[in-house]
């Protein structure tokens, strides 16, 4: 990669700083102060209490588990419906393309309160309402869309003749998919999967909705708080779950390294071993 | 190949219907509840697991319920209690209208937080279960039912369908140290207004208390609350009624924080402005409310809180049990214990909630009584007596309709 010129990197750390780093500092000066008021700049008195009583609720916990296992399940499934779309969309000429496109594209222009009402009256019927099984079908809608979106660009940079070499070769349908066109994927996998992991963790109406309260995730309990007017317990909420956000990417981000790092030495050992 | 997403969708229908009619065979019938033993229901009480639906927005309340009542419900009762978070009481009637609609007889809900607004829905669409507070010996012991606050909400029979949790009365927080003397009646306010400008506001109706101090201004502008005991379709000239309301309130717009042209949108936001300092003055529909946000440092320690001189209106909270709870005789046990001495008692601490009891002082032992006046409330809470003797009747829920539409083409319009 080429450097940055010194200006700009500058530039950007700059901007990360303004956008990224500045609207925290208000959260946890709000989440310890003990009575913060105008016009003082930085709390005169510190206090734990929100962090308390966020720490000392055995919800919390139990919601985080909860929040993530919900968004990991959503995005194997929707990892699996999206690479066989994708792959159908892209590569076969489907008549209707952009019928299924706009299908597929619609929870991000239809906003999901409108679906989810009507949902919910099927799931009541099924009974899948107040269970995590009924929340993890409904988040499937709002979080589908990025997947696809992201492996849908993944395929378009992948020509067949790739597959095509491996089949003379030798190669069966399982292990081109494997050794072909996943490794190809894999960016875009992991682009669309913290994607869906993000907003799977937000959702907050379609999880009340849907899991009446019997699915109890972390926007669940965040939300009364900062209706209900306590920036304290609130503002430490949103730490928490601005830091399970961040931990899962970068999770994930390791995870995609690690991946690289393993193939890429594999194939040196490979290289290493023939003549 | 192409046989097995068939195979699969037809699995996994089969599964799903299988759980649905289960669910439907089995709901018991419960309405022998409402007329057996005592002894009988906490017998059947033993083991079930009571979800307690609520609005979960202060940690105060929730550590009340978590910590104080759920281990002693616990201990005494064997009944699992689970406080269930909710971010509107309005969400609870939508979710049991839907399983109304969808003859969901197993429901998850087994206590409702409510009141007002919200239990006129849910009694007109019968989602409530039965008139059952004639059960619970607490009741009958401590709380005087006929009470106009205890038999009606917000102008609406109660009917037994719900129990009295606790009361509240609507009062107004000043800092002592900014404004000694704050204005005592809707007519002062408008003069103090003026000498103070941008240190007055209200949360714009329909905020709950926003639209209560709309009410205020109702009552002593128009002549008194007696007039409004009747339905507002059989007032005539009800319009021309409201009329010196909305003169009242464009006349004291101009003077109002950021001259009027916005109010919050909501109570929080308004405690937000008092807290910081930006305005001096908020209210509240909680008479501990203060007490509990100074023991949190969130407003300043000379807070107080004071009534107007014609007083000012109080209403009652409810615990209901809704038509298809699936423990409904852990939801009877659980809402006697809740009416408890013991447990009203601690409700009125601000450090608990600083809630004011549903029971009738008068009917309470003398040892209860005592312990009960032990409580401190806080330098910023009145006594209960004074709220007491200043308390005003609120409207019937018709009333709020038409002042709360007509806020937003009177005021905030103009």
């Amino acid at each position: 990669m080429k450097k940055h010129p010194r200006f700009l990197s500058l530039f950007l750390f700059i901007g990360v700083f303004i956008f990224v780093i500045v609207p925290f500092v208000p959260l946890i000066f709000t989440s310890l102060s003990f009575g913060w008021r105008w016009p003082d700049v930085v709390p005169q008195a510190w206090s734990l209490r929100a962090w308390e009583y966020v720490v000392n609720d055995g919800r919390t916990w139990q919601a985080v588990g909860i929040s993530l296992s919900i968004a990991l399940i959503v995005t194997a499934i929707n990892i699996a419906l999206a690479i066989p779309a994708a792959n159908a969309l892209m590569r076969y000429p489907v008549r209707g393309k952009w019928l299924f496109e706009a299908i597929i594209f619609s929870p991000i222009i239809i906003p999901p309160f409108i679906s989810v009402m009507g949902i919910h009256l099927t799931f009541l019927r099924l009974g899948l309402t107040e269970t995590v099984l009924g929340v993890v079908l409904a988040h499937i809608a709002p979080t589908l869309p990025y997947m696809f979106r992201a492996l849908m660009i993944s395929y378009q940079t992948l020509s067949t003749d790739w597959e095509d070499q491996a089949r003379m070769l030798g190669a069966g349908a399982m292990p081109r998919f494997f050794h072909v066109v996943l490794p190809h994927l894999a960016p875009g996998i992991v682009a669309g999967a913290s994607l869906s992991v993000l907003i799977s963790l937000s959702q907050y109406l379609i999880t009340f909705i849907i899991g009446a309260g019997q699915v109890v995730t972390l926007p669940i309990l965040l939300f009364p708080f900062i209706s209900g007017g306590d920036p304290g317990v609130a503002s430490a909420y949103s730490l928490l779950y601005a830091a399970i956000a961040i931990l899962t990417l970068i999770v994930m981000d390791a995870a995609l390294r690690r991946y690289y790092q393993r193939n890429k030495a594999t194939k040196e050992q490979a290289k290493g071993v023939k003549p | 190949m192409k046989i097995y997403p068939i195979t699969a969708f037809s699995i996994v229908a089969l599964a799903l219907s299988a759980c649905s009619s289960e669910g439907a065979s089995e709901a018991p019938n419960t309405d022998s509840l409402l007329t057996d033993d005592w002894d009988l229901i906490q017998e059947a009480a033993q083991g079930q697991e009571v979800n307690l639906y609520m609005w979960g927005g202060n940690d105060n309340i929730n550590n009340y319920l978590d910590e104080w009542v759920a281990p002693r419900m616990k201990e005494q009762h064997g009944i699992e209690l689970t406080r269930v978070p909710m971010n509107d009481a309005q969400d609870i009637i939508n979710q049991l209208l839907d399983e109304k609609t969808a003859g969901k007889t197993n429901g998850s809900m087994d206590i409702v937080w409510i009141n007002g607004e919200n239990f006129k829905a849910a009694k007109d669409n019968g989602l409530l279960w039965g008139d059952f507070t004639g059960q619970l010996p607490n009741f009958n012991d401590y709380v005087d039912a006929e009470a106009p606050e205890i038999s009606e909400d917000f102008g609406e029979p109660v009917e037994g369908l719900e129990a009295p949790w606790g009361k509240a009365q609507f009062v107004f927080v000043h800092d002592e140290d900014r404004h000694e003397t704050p204005p005592r009646s809707i007519a002062e306010l408008a003069g103090w207004v003026q000498e103070h400008p941008g240190q007055f506001t209200y949360p714009a109706p329909p905020d709950f208390t926003g639209s209560a101090f709309v009410r205020h201004v109702l009552y002593e502008t128009t002549g008194g609350h007696e007039q409004y005991a009747q339905p507002a379709a059989e007032i005539e000239d009800l319009e021309q009624r409201l009329e010196p309301m909305w003169q009242y309130l464009n006349s004291i717009e101009p003077y109002l924080w950021r001259e009027g042209e916005t109010y919050p949108e909501s109570l929080a936001k308004q405690d937000q402005l008092f807290a910081s300092g930006e305005i001096g003055m908020t209210m509240s529909y909680d008479p501990a409310l203060a007490a509990s946000e100074v023991l949190k440092g969130r407003f300043p320690e000379s807070t107080r809180t004071y009534l107007l001189d014609e007083g000012t209106l109080a209403n009652t909270h409810f615990l209901s049990i809704p038509f298809n709870a699936s423990d409904k005789a852990g939801a009877l046990v659980a809402i006697n214990e809740l009416m408890s001495p013991a447990a009203q008692t601690a409700k009125l601490s601000p450090e608990n909630w600083g809630d004011m009891t549903a029971l009738d002082f008068e009917k309470l032992s003398p040892e209860d009584q005592q312990a009960m006046n032990e409580v401190d409330l806080g330098e910023a809470t009145l006594s209960i007596e004074e709220l007491e003797q200043n308390r005003l009747p609120e409207l019937s829920s018709d009333y709020i309709d038409i002042i709360e539409k007509g806020w937003t083409e009177h005021v905030a319009k103009e």
